[in-house]
């Protein structure tokens, strides 16, 4: 923005045309204009002339205009339910305050303005500034652009308060063909997709991808490097994968690579499911009950160390068949992982928390119902994205010692096989379906701790 | 930890008061012979009662195990599988180490290094460690290699994730403050970067010795024992293989035993040697 201290104008000569064409044409949203436009953007600016300490407009009241600010500082303080980044900031000569008149839902005030010097403000109708806007398409809508930029900017706004008001759209289809894009969430979604192309993040991806995928070509099959020639290279493996009669028997076209996922991601399903039901009512209570902890926690601490491939051998032994061994070893795993952190989770919580509860009345299951399990989420869903991952660890592990069908297995056949381009689809399809469980239980996380997520956006973390 | 051990100030009564009368471990002793006792009455149900009780019937009693533990402690060969093992989550967490914490100190420091890089790291991430094992037996000339990359693997995305996550978390202000002051770009790494990253570093690399043991042990299953790999790789983890193989159930649980006890030791070191790297967190 820019530097309040420096008046251009002279304070007490008068808001004449020429000075607010001149004005406006400094203002950054208005930038895009023509002059004839930013005329009649000025005809039907009010000047408004304002002591120091005046208020201009505060929190909740009707927001039916815009403000430009011609001289003078003013002091932009917004309420605790804007959700800004940076809650008062000063403005200045060329500023623009107060578009939530622009906005679709046109919001009360979500700020507090005040004169910190003798101003001269622009008063602006915001409905009539849109009916201009939509005068002339192009740049009409450049302009609407910029807003939405500078509250992007400025901003973490619910979605209801983020789409800039629509300009009327006059139809015209035809003679240059060209449909202009609405100013819409999709748009905006649109307009974040062309940001980040804008930005050399997708690029640089590309090269790193370009590079790994070049360099596994060119040291496999491209030069035959010692060593490297005996894994397959990226083309063998793409061609093997996606070809309907597979050399090595496994591809995208044949049934049996997608038994063998099946077989995987049901085992996941059963031993995290399992792994859930057991371990979360188990974290809580060795979290909840002081008694509880001190008895069982010990046994558990002993158990843990011991990596659950080590169990091999004896969950063979102990489960018959070998569908049953590999379920316990995944579970055993994910119950580990989910256990320990929401223990974690439960003491993690405030202990005034559940103090105040008991004060105001709430009895121990109440407590435990709203205080406890809620307060113990967020550490709960990282335990389960753990266990998750775990569950694939020793799922895969499991499948390679014992066990028939899975990922595993496949990749430990193709191994004994000799069909080494098999051995690398088992693994970039086990990265794939992976990949997608984790992102599931993230996002299922997500949309039970919404409250969480605002936190975190407020709060600017990544 | 209570009264009583600010009581008892005679070392013989001090330690004695604080397991006795501290409710805690006193609790931890119930619980944990509790378990003994309940292992070995359900290992023994079918010579004792004559029915077998399911899944825990099946496991060798704790008397057992620890009979078969006796001569083993005398027999050079289970000490060669400690340090075989020992040696292989050494030499691979070291590895990890080196090539992790540069790797993601780099992409801390450099955006455009990130945003090349993450996203192939990111892909690799969700294969798990033991999918590793035939592709790496292939690649690498000789099984120990083979089993010490896949040691490596395993430890190396929890190292360089915690140290980009530690280096996220250092205060802008710090840095902005540095500069103002002067500090050039070697001054800002050696200075900020290094210290504000070294107790992520310490938690990954806590993290990443539990995953090394997991990693080492199966590793030696499946190279060593498991199938038609040929080859006796040695270690805790073919130990256990071996014992099941040759059917020496209490042996099995030995393994396992040990297996806990080297875990448990090797972490303890890190721990230790992280508290000495970060003095400064000791004060807290």
């Amino acid at each position: 923005m820019t530097n309040p201290t420096t008046t251009v104008l002279a304070a007490g000569s008068e808001l004449n045309e020429e000075r607010i064409v001149a004005l406006l044409k400094r203002t950054a949203p208005f930038e895009p204009l023509s002059d004839q436009r930013l005329r009649e953007v000025a005809s039907i600016a009010t000047p408004v002339y304002l002591k120091k300490g005046d208020l201009i407009y505060t929190v909740d009241e009707r927001s039916d205009d815009v403000y430009v600010i011609a001289t003078g500082t003013v002091e932009h303080a917004l309420g605790p339910s804007a959700q800004a980044t940076q809650l008062v900031k000063i403005v200045g000569e060329a500023d623009v305050i107060g578009w939530a008149a622009l906005l679709k839902n046109k919001p009360a005030r979500l700020a507090k303005t005040t004169c910190l010097q003798d101003c001269e403000v622009l008063r602006i109708n915001g409905q009539h500034l849109i009916e201009i806007l939509a005068h002339d398409e192009a740049s009409g809508r450049e302009v609407m652009t910029c807003f939405a930029k500078m509250l992007m900017n400025e901003f973490t706004v619910p979605a209801w308060l983020s789409q800039v008001q629509e300009l009327p759209r006059k139809v015209k289809v035809g003679a240059d063909g060209l449909e202009t894009a609405n100013l819409t969430g999709v748009s905006l979604t649109m307009f974040r997709i062309a940001q980040w192309l804008k930005s050399p993040r997708p690029y640089l991806m590309l090269l790193g991808f370009t590079i790994f995928i070049g360099l596994w070509y060119l040291l496999s099959e491209g030069w035959h490097v010692w060593r490297f020639d005996r894994l397959p290279g990226p083309v063998e493996v793409w061609e093997e994968w996606t070809s309907r009669n597979p050399v090595y028997g496994i591809s995208l076209f044949t049934p049996e690579y997608y038994t063998h996922i099946w077989y995987s991601v049901r085992r996941i399903a059963e031993a995290f499911f399992l792994a859930t039901l057991l371990g979360v009512p188990f974290g809580l209570f060795l979290g909840w009950s002081r008694k509880f902890r001190e008895y069982t926690f010990p046994i558990f601490e002993t158990l843990r160390p011991i990596p659950i491939l080590a169990w091999v051998p004896l969950a063979i032994l102990m489960f018959s068949g070998t569908e049953t061994p590999v379920i316990f070893l995944t579970t055993l795993a994910s119950f580990f992982a989910t256990a320990l952190n929401t223990m974690l989770g439960v003491e993690s919580i405030d202990e005034s928390y559940p103090r105040a509860a008991s004060c105001l009345g709430a009895s121990k299951w109440q407590v435990f119902r709203h205080v406890v399990i809620p307060g113990a989420l967020p550490h709960m869903f990282t335990g389960l994205q753990i266990s998750v991952g775990v569950a694939w660890f020793s799922l895969v592990a499991a499948e390679m010692v014992s066990g028939q069908y899975g990922l595993g297995y496949l990749i430990m056949t193709s191994y004994t096989m000799v069909s080494y381009p098999t051995i690398i689809i088992g693994m970039a399809t086990l990265g794939i379906v992976g990949y997608i469980t984790s992102a599931m239980v993230r996002i299922a996380g997500d949309q039970m701790m919404q409250w969480r997520v605002r936190e975190l956006a407020l709060g600017g973390s990544q | 930890m209570n009264a009583s051990t600010i009581v008892a100030n005679r070392p013989m009564g001090r330690l004695r008061k604080s397991i006795f009368h501290d409710t805690g471990s006193r609790r931890a002793i119930v619980s944990l012979i509790l378990f003994l006792v309940f292992w070995e009455v359900g290992s023994q149900s079918k010579a004792w009662f004559g029915v077998q009780l399911p899944w825990i019937g099946m496991v060798p009693a704790p008397t057992a195990v620890f009979s078969a533990w006796g001569p083993l402690l005398l027999d050079p060969s289970y000490w060669q599988s400690w340090w075989q093992s020992s040696y292989r989550v050494f030499f691979g967490f070291i590895a990890a180490m080196i090539l992790g914490i540069p790797f993601g100190l780099l992409m801390a420091v450099s955006k455009n290094y990130r945003d090349t890089v993450f996203p192939v790291f990111e892909i690799f991430r969700p294969i798990p460690p033991l999918a590793w094992v035939p592709a790496a037996i292939i690649f690498w000339p000789t099984q120990e290699m083979s089993i010490a990359f896949v040691t490596f693997y395993g430890a190396f995305f929890t190292v360089v994730l915690n140290v980009i996550g530690g280096a996220r978390s250092i205060d802008v202000r710090y840095f902005q403050s540095a500069r103002s002051m002067g500090a050039n770009g070697w001054d800002i790494f050696r200075r900020i970067i290094l210290p504000g990253t070294l107790p992520s570093i310490v938690i990954g690399a806590t993290v990443g010795m539990g995953i090394t043991w997991e990693v080492v042990v199966a590793a030696e299953m499946i190279s060593g024992g498991g199938n038609s790999m040929g080859g006796a790789g040695g270690g805790l983890g073919f130990f256990i293989w071996n014992s099941y193989v040759g059917g020496s159930y209490p042996q099995i649980v030995v393994g396992m035993i040990s297996i806990g006890i080297a875990g448990y030791i090797s972490s303890t070191i890190i721990r230790w040697i992280g508290s000495r790297a970060t003095p400064w967190l000791r004060m807290r």
